[in-house]
């Protein structure tokens, strides 16, 4: 058993899908996802991690995931593996809402997820 | 009191590793069951018991019950890719996999897998393992060895934050082995534990080594770590003093030995200065024999009779300062070697000499645990600032935590002005406070002062030797590490191109013989030349070369004149011509002093004469 396995947590989100998070975010493969780390800063990670914490601000759970500490998110989730192994890096990131595919091949802005649970409403 | 584990801890060069195999030939002829474990990156293990040992646990031949291991910080880095991608290649596609391979080879992967590789010995072995009675660490040197200690601190920290939060704290490689964290705890644990644990340190009655020493311990009691005892090596024996420089040697170690009874309260051992080289699991025993009973019965000196000094090839000096003073161009001249042979020393008199020549001289340390201001005999801070009493001469010491804190403030101040939120820059600011800032951060400042070009000469007394290896690869890594970024917006693309240009500037800079000059300091004695060798090796698949060896301590042939000192010199010739042979490049003497190099006027008359002897 791989022990970087996803801690679903079903319970703590009523409102979410399956139990699992309302927003999640597939990282592509890197350093690490602050931004800040390496040669340069990243600005656009850093939008990326204030966009996030704009989010759960207001109230919603959002994860993310980077392949070489929450491997088995990717795996559990066939919608993402297969965008992966047609696209490859080209895919990622991947945005998930309640289960569906956002976007893909670069992060949304607070808007654009803004504006699906905006429409629930 | 014998723990499990035994810590050999002190600046490098003070004997740390003849210590350490004494210790270990010593517990295993008691029939203990020893393992020596190195994590130095230039270990010479392999040297002192004169057989191959490398990355795995080896009997050592002629020694029943005794072990080693050489950790390899390239093959630790690789076993512990391998166990964090084991999931990952069977589940998403190559070029994937390829992209987190390349990423997960930047700097600080070597650090954390050596550091991983390390903790496993602290670990109870399982049950198909060989259980050891006792573990002997033969650290890294000082400065880089505390920082290596207090990362599992402060990754535990990290760790538990990154569970809780968006999975977005800035470990990097370390996040990726997450059951680490405990193993990190346990090895803590165990450091802390007297029952378990002992760090000897190894020192000379020297001022600098009393410092380091002081700092050290004082440094490691803040981790919780106290079970403290000292080894105080190279004590001149009687039989020294009936030579005039070792006489007045002595008298300056006398003053020494008091200071430390006096200021240093931890169990003592003494060992004196052989006068030959330890080297050979016989002569280990006998080097036993003379620490641990006081007999040293079996000690017989060369009698150097045979010595040709004729036999030294002299290098001609207007050769040597061809190589030193600037032409035309900005000259940066690196002094680089194995810890304590005297590179802070080289590079002061080398700086001096420059600035006296009417060169504007920049003279900086990247060395953590650097004693600059101690040699200069003037404060050295963390700005460039003139050095009182020598016109021409500007020093400055790179300080990894001084240099982090300003990183961090030009970052954060930059977000202000990008208008992130009150929060996010809190946020930034709590993760900048991750182990691997002071690294980048000091990277930064070298590569700052590298670019100047107010400079004629810029002197670089450099951290021993594996840190400095990996301190210059690093432009070399990170442009790769730029080539396979992905996604940049066109912003931080931009920036990008800005970083590169300026990695491959310095790159080019040292590489090229017109603008740098490589010197690598060392003892004319066997390891420390054979690791200056590996390192310049090394330095070589870089693209760059040494262009001067500083022998460092060497007696001047006048003064050789008792059995003691003639069996010194004659290992010493010895040594220089095999420093000759296999360097093949122009050699610069310091000779060995009567008291320490201190101060701007000492240093002066040094470089006049180590520089200018056939002229004066």
């Amino acid at each position: 058993m791989d022990k970087n396995q996803l801690k679903v947590t079903p319970g703590d989100n009523p409102s979410g899908f399956d139990g699992l998070p309302e927003i999640q975010i597939f990282d592509p493969p890197m350093c690490c996802s602050t931004g800040l780390c390496g040669p340069t800063i990243d600005q656009t990670l850093l939008d990326v991690g204030e966009m996030i914490a704009k989010l759960q601000s207001e109230g919603y759970k959002v994860e993310r995931y980077q392949m070489s500490t929450h491997p088995n998110a990717f795996l559990v989730n066939p919608d993402v593996m297969k965008l992966i192994r047609e696209n490859q890096m080209a895919a990622l990131p991947i945005t998930v809402i309640r289960g569906q595919i956002l976007k893909k091949g670069s992060y949304p802005k607070f808007d654009e997820i803004h504006k699906i649970f905006d429409g629930e409403k | 009191m014998l723990t499990q584990y035994i810590f050999f801890s002190g600046k490098g060069g003070v004997g740390k590793t003849s210590m350490a195999c004494t210790y270990v030939v010593r517990l295993a002829e008691e029939g203990k069951k020893t393992l020596i474990v190195t994590t130095d990156p230039a270990s010479n293990l392999a040297d002192m018991f004169e057989q191959t040992i490398g990355h795995q646990i080896t009997p050592i031949q002629g020694v029943s019950n005794l072990w080693a291991m050489e950790i390899d910080p390239d093959k630790a880095t690789q076993e512990y890719i391998d166990r964090a991608m084991a999931p990952i290649r069977t589940a998403f596609p190559p070029q994937i996999v390829q992209v987190m391979e390349e990423q997960m080879s930047g700097p600080c992967t070597a650090e954390v897998a050596a550091f991983d590789r390390f903790t496993d010995f602290l670990e109870v072995p399982a049950e198909n393992e060989t259980s050891f009675d006792v573990v002997i660490f033969d650290t890294a040197p000082t400065g880089h060895t505390i920082r290596l200690l207090e990362l599992p601190s402060e990754w535990s920290h990290a760790i538990d934050a990154a569970s809780q939060g968006n999975g977005q704290t800035c470990l990097g490689p370390a996040a990726a082995i997450q059951d680490a964290k405990h193993k990190y705890e346990r090895a803590l644990g165990a450091m802390r534990d007297s029952k378990q644990t002992t760090f000897n340190f190894v020192m000379n009655p020297e001022e600098i080594s009393i410092k380091e020493t002081r700092r050290a311990i004082s440094e490691l009691s803040k981790l919780g770590i106290q079970n403290f005892e000292l080894i105080i090596n190279g004590i001149i024996p009687p039989e020294g003093m009936q030579n005039v420089l070792f006489a007045a040697r002595s008298t300056m170690q006398n003053r020494y030995l008091d200071q430390i009874e006096a200021e240093l309260p931890y169990p003592k051992k003494r060992m004196v200065l052989l006068a030959d080289e330890i080297k050979g699991v016989q002569r280990l025993r006998q080097v036993a024999k003379i620490f641990f009973d006081g007999d040293d019965s079996e000690s017989n000196y060369m009698t150097g009779k045979d010595i040709s000094h004729e036999s030294i090839i002299a290098t001609p000096l207007r050769e040597v300062r061809a190589r030193i003073q600037p032409n035309g161009n900005r000259r940066t001249l690196f002094f680089a070697g194995k810890g304590g042979v005297g590179k802070t020393v080289a590079s002061c008199i080398t700086a001096v000499w420059l600035a006296r020549q009417g060169f504007k001289t920049l003279l900086l340390t990247t060395d953590p645990a650097a004693h600059l201001g101690d040699v200069l005999d003037n404060p050295v801070g963390d700005e460039i600032a003139p050095v009182s009493g020598q016109p021409n001469l500007w020093a400055v010491k790179i300080d990894p935590k001084a240099a982090a804190e300003t990183y961090k403030t030009r970052i954060l101040e930059d977000a202000r002005k990008r208008g992130r939120p009150e929060k996010a820059i809190a946020a930034m600011e709590e993760e900048l406070n991750s182990p691997c800032t002071e690294e980048m951060a000091a990277f930064d400042k070298f590569i700052e002062y590298a670019s100047q070009k107010e400079w004629q000469s810029v002197v670089f007394d450099t951290a021993p030797t594996g840190h400095t290896l990996r301190l210059l690869e690093l432009p070399v890594d990170w442009s790769k590490q730029i080539d396979v970024k992905i996604f940049a917006s066109v912003d931080s693309s931009a920036a990008d191109d800005v970083a590169k240009e300026r990695f491959e500037k310095v790159i080019e800079m040292m590489r090229d013989p017109e603008q740098s000059t490589f010197a690598f300091v060392m003892y004319p004695e066997a390891t420390p030349i054979l690791e200056a060798w590996r390192a310049a090796s090394e330095l070589g698949t870089v693209g760059i070369h040494p262009r001067m060896v500083v022998a460092n301590m060497v007696i001047p042939p006048q003064l050789a004149n008792t059995s003691y000192t003639l069996s010194r010199h004659a290992m010493q010739v010895k040594y220089l011509r095999e420093i000759n042979e296999r360097f093949g490049l122009p050699v610069v003497q310091i000779p060995l002093l009567p008291n320490e190099v201190k101060g701007l006027a000492m240093l002066a008359k040094l470089g006049d004469q180590i520089y200018e002897g056939d002229i004066i």
